[in-house]
């Protein structure tokens, strides 16, 4: 098979020039809630989708599952349309607030989804008890939703959303109404479902848990792509080189490239210092407010064609070298 | 009892005639549908693309998504849809309505002449009226909620598909409403049938006999706020009955003997499902000739039915068809037997008269083949009484069946099915004989009465004829839910039913049958206090405004009362009152009404379903 079926294979989501415009009753432009985004989500991946509120991130979530149709460009699912039904066989979805039905029990919710899937009653059956089991309610599986407080709403939506053992997981700010401990074990958990080979797209406020979990991130800010790129890439300070080194003398402090290298000292590490992913959004939305139209991906990308590709992710070789060295 | 004159016609030959009507209403929806899908996609996109957009709706829907429909996913959905509606308690109706029963005594009239009728008609139409508001209500807010609260999300991100969305709400909630509906109907049944249960007493002591024949006559006891006249025969011997009641409220009791006492069986005539045979009606005019406009309007506003005048040759003639010996002979070679007719004919009188008394009429049976010489054709007249508001049946006899010899002139006795039925057709003329009196009549006031049918069956039909009107009712609910918010999908599914209810009165305000003009003409005749039949009074160019704006108003108000439902046509309630079989082809051509407005409004759903942004 060519490399480039391989990759075609390997997109899990495709966007192209993917624009939404909400109109009012008349049909005039009423807001630009996207504009033009252009990415990919590959398999195997954790995708996290960052904005402020009104950046356009639900928006682009809505336009991927169909929920939402786009005013010009294309969403491509499995390489179906997003309108495409039958995509849905092999996804999984966590709204923001856990929309479920308040009056279902914890079983006859899973049960229910799990009829949506056409799967067999034992099959059905099985997998209730399992989800029951890894999101830890099985105390409370026969009380109704409206019962449940919000931290466990959100485990119950989490099962739902797993409940045909999807194969792309999209994730509406998971972690929102969990505890501390919560917080970690749904991590933990979109962890592990990323080592099982399942591909997760999410969206949170929570930088933090973004930054600990996501294998690359798009930044949007009033509905433009403003930043895109492998986490670790991103927080990389490029114009700053950090170095430590153990030993060095006074004199070779001042010529330290050569120093290190005459002196036969040991280098303990050479690199860009990392930022913080809060400190990275801020700046963005700061820069995008002062200077509107500014968008870093691009003026990086005009500087560093080379370094773009890599942050891009575009190339799995580039992730594999890296993980290598 | 008035029936419908599109029940005379057969159901091959109905669906013949609706076929079109069913590919138009089809059609408009599409045609709508494509125009309003494209206007939008081409708003939204262009022209180009809108075209490529609704093409490939069109296309996914008749190649994927429909050939991909899950019986898995439709019981899944409908489910979800009983538990919400359990969950908000619709069963409370249930209760509503055994509560009005329990109350029923306060309000209902203990002395009607007909309590039978007045039980059924409030049993059923009750039914009904919950039933439908009901389903209005739960049907119409459902997916909207579903939409506000955002868990349609969680069910359009399955692989579930725009119908199966209708399909299980409709079925979802008919399920609730059908078993709303048996447990009403079962209540309604024992309520029936134990309030009319009654019995008297008959005092011995206070019986009249007549001495010579063994006959007595007395008063039963006054029980259930009424009482019967009876006459026994005391000569009869066994465990048979010795007697019966006269009719009061619409029902009469056998008297059987127990001892040297006697005793009432329990009511009969009031729970009956009479089978009728139609005949078709043409009439004669006053010189005896084939009237072409029918019978004589003789003022009346209701058109219903047509009048003949009296001692004249005005005639209404029915042609019974398919009768056979074995439907009414008793005895071999046909001598014997009784041909029984039921009449239900209207009096109209120009003299007053004895107001109190019966107007005369006479009854003769022709055979319908003409080339027969006329002697040979006709019946002597058999004469018979009618009385206003009054069904009434003439048994005639075989042996009273005769022909005047016109030799001899007097009258020979004639074998009904040998000498005046041919290819099992029988002609029945009706005369009315008193000067300046009229006899009213429509197609279903002669019949022949066949073997009953069953009171428990005909009741049965009755609230299926209820659980399609049902059907019908949520599946506009749900369709409209589809892109009306809650209220306002309910208010359009009432006006639905309101002008599937109204559709003949807006028809007869817009061909000008009833008088008095449209909403405009008929405000200003109001304020104006001018009549329904008098010119509008308000200058030519005024008037012809006025008769415009009402009639662009009508025709749109017709044409869309025409895409409705025929509800009445559903209500079989006064059949079952008034103790009239419903007919198995009656029930075939609601099915088929009920199976293409469902059909036409789960494509109509999955299309609004499918092209609409949920989460817009």
């Amino acid at each position: 098979m060519s490399k480039s079926v391989d990759d075609k294979q390997d997109v899990i989501i495709e966007t192209r020039n993917l624009t939404k415009v909400y109109k009012d009753f008349w049909g005039r432009p009423k807001v630009n809630a996207l504009e033009s985004l252009d990415l990919e989500v590959r398999r195997g991946e954790i995708f996290g989708l960052l904005g402020p509120n009104g950046s356009g991130k639900s928006t682009t979530i809505k336009l991927i599952l169909g929920l939402l149709f786009p005013t010009s460009g294309q969403a491509l699912v499995f390489n179906k349309e997003a309108s495409d039904v039958s995509k849905n066989e092999r996804i999984g979805y966590l709204p923001e607030e856990s929309y479920l039905y308040k009056f279902l029990n914890a079983e006859e919710t899973l049960d229910f989804y799990g009829r949506l899937f056409n799967m067999s009653a034992g099959r059905r059956k099985q997998r209730v008890r399992d989800l029951i089991k890894l999101i830890d309610i099985e105390w409370a599986k026969r009380r109704q939703l409206k019962e449940y407080s919000k931290g466990m709403t959100r485990r119950i939506g989490l099962a739902q959303a797993l409940i045909n053992d999807p194969e792309l997981i999209v994730l509406d700010e998971p972690t929102t109404g969990l505890d501390p401990i919560g917080t970690r074990e749904m991590k933990e958990l979109i962890v592990r479902l990323r080592d099982q080979g399942k591909t997760i797209l999410m969206c949170s406020h929570l930088l933090a848990d973004v930054q600990d979990v996501c294998d690359r991130i798009a930044i949007l800010h009033q509905g433009e792509l403003k930043e895109m790129g492998a986490v670790e890439n991103l927080l990389s300070v490029r114009d700053i080189t950090q170095i430590q080194a153990k030993g060095l003398s006074e004199e070779a402090q001042q010529q330290i490239r050569s120093i290190i290298e005459s002196d036969q000292a040991d280098l303990v590490s050479m690199e860009n210092p990392t930022t913080t992913l809060e400190d990275l959004f801020l700046g963005i939305v700061r820069d995008s407010k002062a200077r509107p139209g500014y968008n870093r991906k691009r003026e990086r990308d005009q500087q560093e064609p080379v370094a773009a590709a890599e942050t891009t992710g575009a190339s799995d070789e580039s992730v594999d070298s890296e993980d290598e060295s | 009892m008035v029936v419908d004159p599109s029940e005379f016609i057969s159901y091959g030959e109905w669906l013949a005639n609706a076929l079109g009507g069913f590919v138009v209403l089809a059609l408009v929806i599409f045609v709508a549908w494509t125009v309003i899908a494209f206007a939008l996609t081409a708003i939204r996109n262009t022209p180009g693309q809108a075209v490529s957009i609704v093409g490939g709706g069109l296309k996914r829907a008749i190649f994927e998504d429909f050939p991909r429909s899950s019986l898995q996913r439709t019981i899944g959905m409908s489910r979800l849809a009983i538990q919400e509606a359990i969950r908000n308690k619709v069963l409370i109706i249930f209760a509503l309505f055994v509560v009005l029963l329990l109350f029923a005594g306060w309000f209902l009239d203990v002395q009607n002449d007909h309590p039978a009728r007045l039980y059924l008609g409030f049993v059923i139409s009750t039914s009904t009226y919950l039933l439908l508001a009901l389903a209005m209500f739960v049907s119409s807010f459902s997916l909207p909620n579903d939409i506000k609260n955002k868990t349609i999300y969680t069910i359009t991100t399955k692989p579930v598909r725009a119908h199966e969305i209708f399909l299980g709400r409709v079925l979802g909630f008919g399920a609730v409403g059908t078993v709303l509906l048996l447990l009403m109907g079962i209540v309604s049944y024992v309520f029936v049938v134990r309030g009319l249960d009654h019995s008297h007493t008959i005092d011995t002591a206070s019986i009249e006999w007549d001495e010579e024949t063994g006959l007595g006559t007395g008063f039963t006891s006054v029980d259930s706020h009424h009482r019967h006249d009876f006459l026994i025969n005391r000569n009869l011997e066994g465990e048979g009955p010795v007697g019966v009641t006269e009719v009061a409220q619409g029902h009469s009791h056998t008297i059987f003997r127990d001892g040297e006492n006697y005793v009432l069986g329990p009511p009969t005539g009031d729970l009956l499902a009479r089978v009728p045979v139609y005949g078709s009606l043409r009439f004669l005019d006053r010189y005896g000739r084939e009237s072409e406009d029918g019978g004589i309007n003789p003022g009346k506003e209701w058109t219903y039915r047509e009048y003949i005048e009296g001692n004249t040759l005005s005639t209404a003639i029915w042609t019974f068809e398919d009768l056979s010996p074995e439907m009414f002979s008793t005895g071999p070679g046909g001598d014997e037997g009784v041909l029984p007719l039921e009449l239900n004919l209207r009096v109209f009188r120009t003299t007053k008269g004895d107001i109190e008394g019966k107007v005369r009429g006479e009854i003769l049976l022709v055979n319908p083949d003409k080339a027969l010489p006329v002697r040979e054709r006709y019946s002597a007249p058999i004469p018979f009484e009618a009385e206003e508001f009054q069904t009434f049946q003439i048994n005639i006899d075989y042996n009273d069946i005769r022909k005047q010899n016109p030799d001899t002139a007097e009258l020979e006795k004639v074998n009904l099915f040998q000498d005046l039925v041919t290819k099992g057709s029988l002609e029945v003329h009706v005369r009315c004989r008193d000067h300046a009196q009229f006899f009213g009549m429509a197609q279903a006031d002669v019949y022949i009465p066949a073997p009953e049918g069953s009171f428990e069956m005909n009741f049965f039909k009755c609230y299926l004829g209820i659980w399609m009107q049902l059907v019908l009712v949520t599946s506009f609910g749900v369709f409209f839910s589809t892109f009306l918010n809650g209220i306002v999908a309910m208010v359009a599914t009432l006006s639905i039913v309101v002008m599937g209810i109204s559709s003949g009165f807006i028809g007869e305000v817009q061909s000008g049958e009833n008088p008095g003009g449209g909403p405009i003409e008929s405000l200003i005749r109001n304020i104006t206090q001018q009549g329904a039949t008098v010119e509008l009074d308000m200058g030519e160019t005024a008037t012809s405004v006025i008769q415009a704006l009402d009639s662009l108003y009508l025709d749109t108000m017709e044409s869309v009362a025409n895409l409705a439902p025929d509800f009445p046509q559903f209500n079989m309630a006064s059949k079952v009152a008034y103790g009239y079989d419903i007919h198995l082809e009656l029930i075939l051509k609601q099915i088929t009404t009920t199976l293409v407005y469902f059909t036409v409004l789960l494509f109509a759903g999955y299309f609004v379903i499918s092209s609409r942004e949920i989460a817009a």
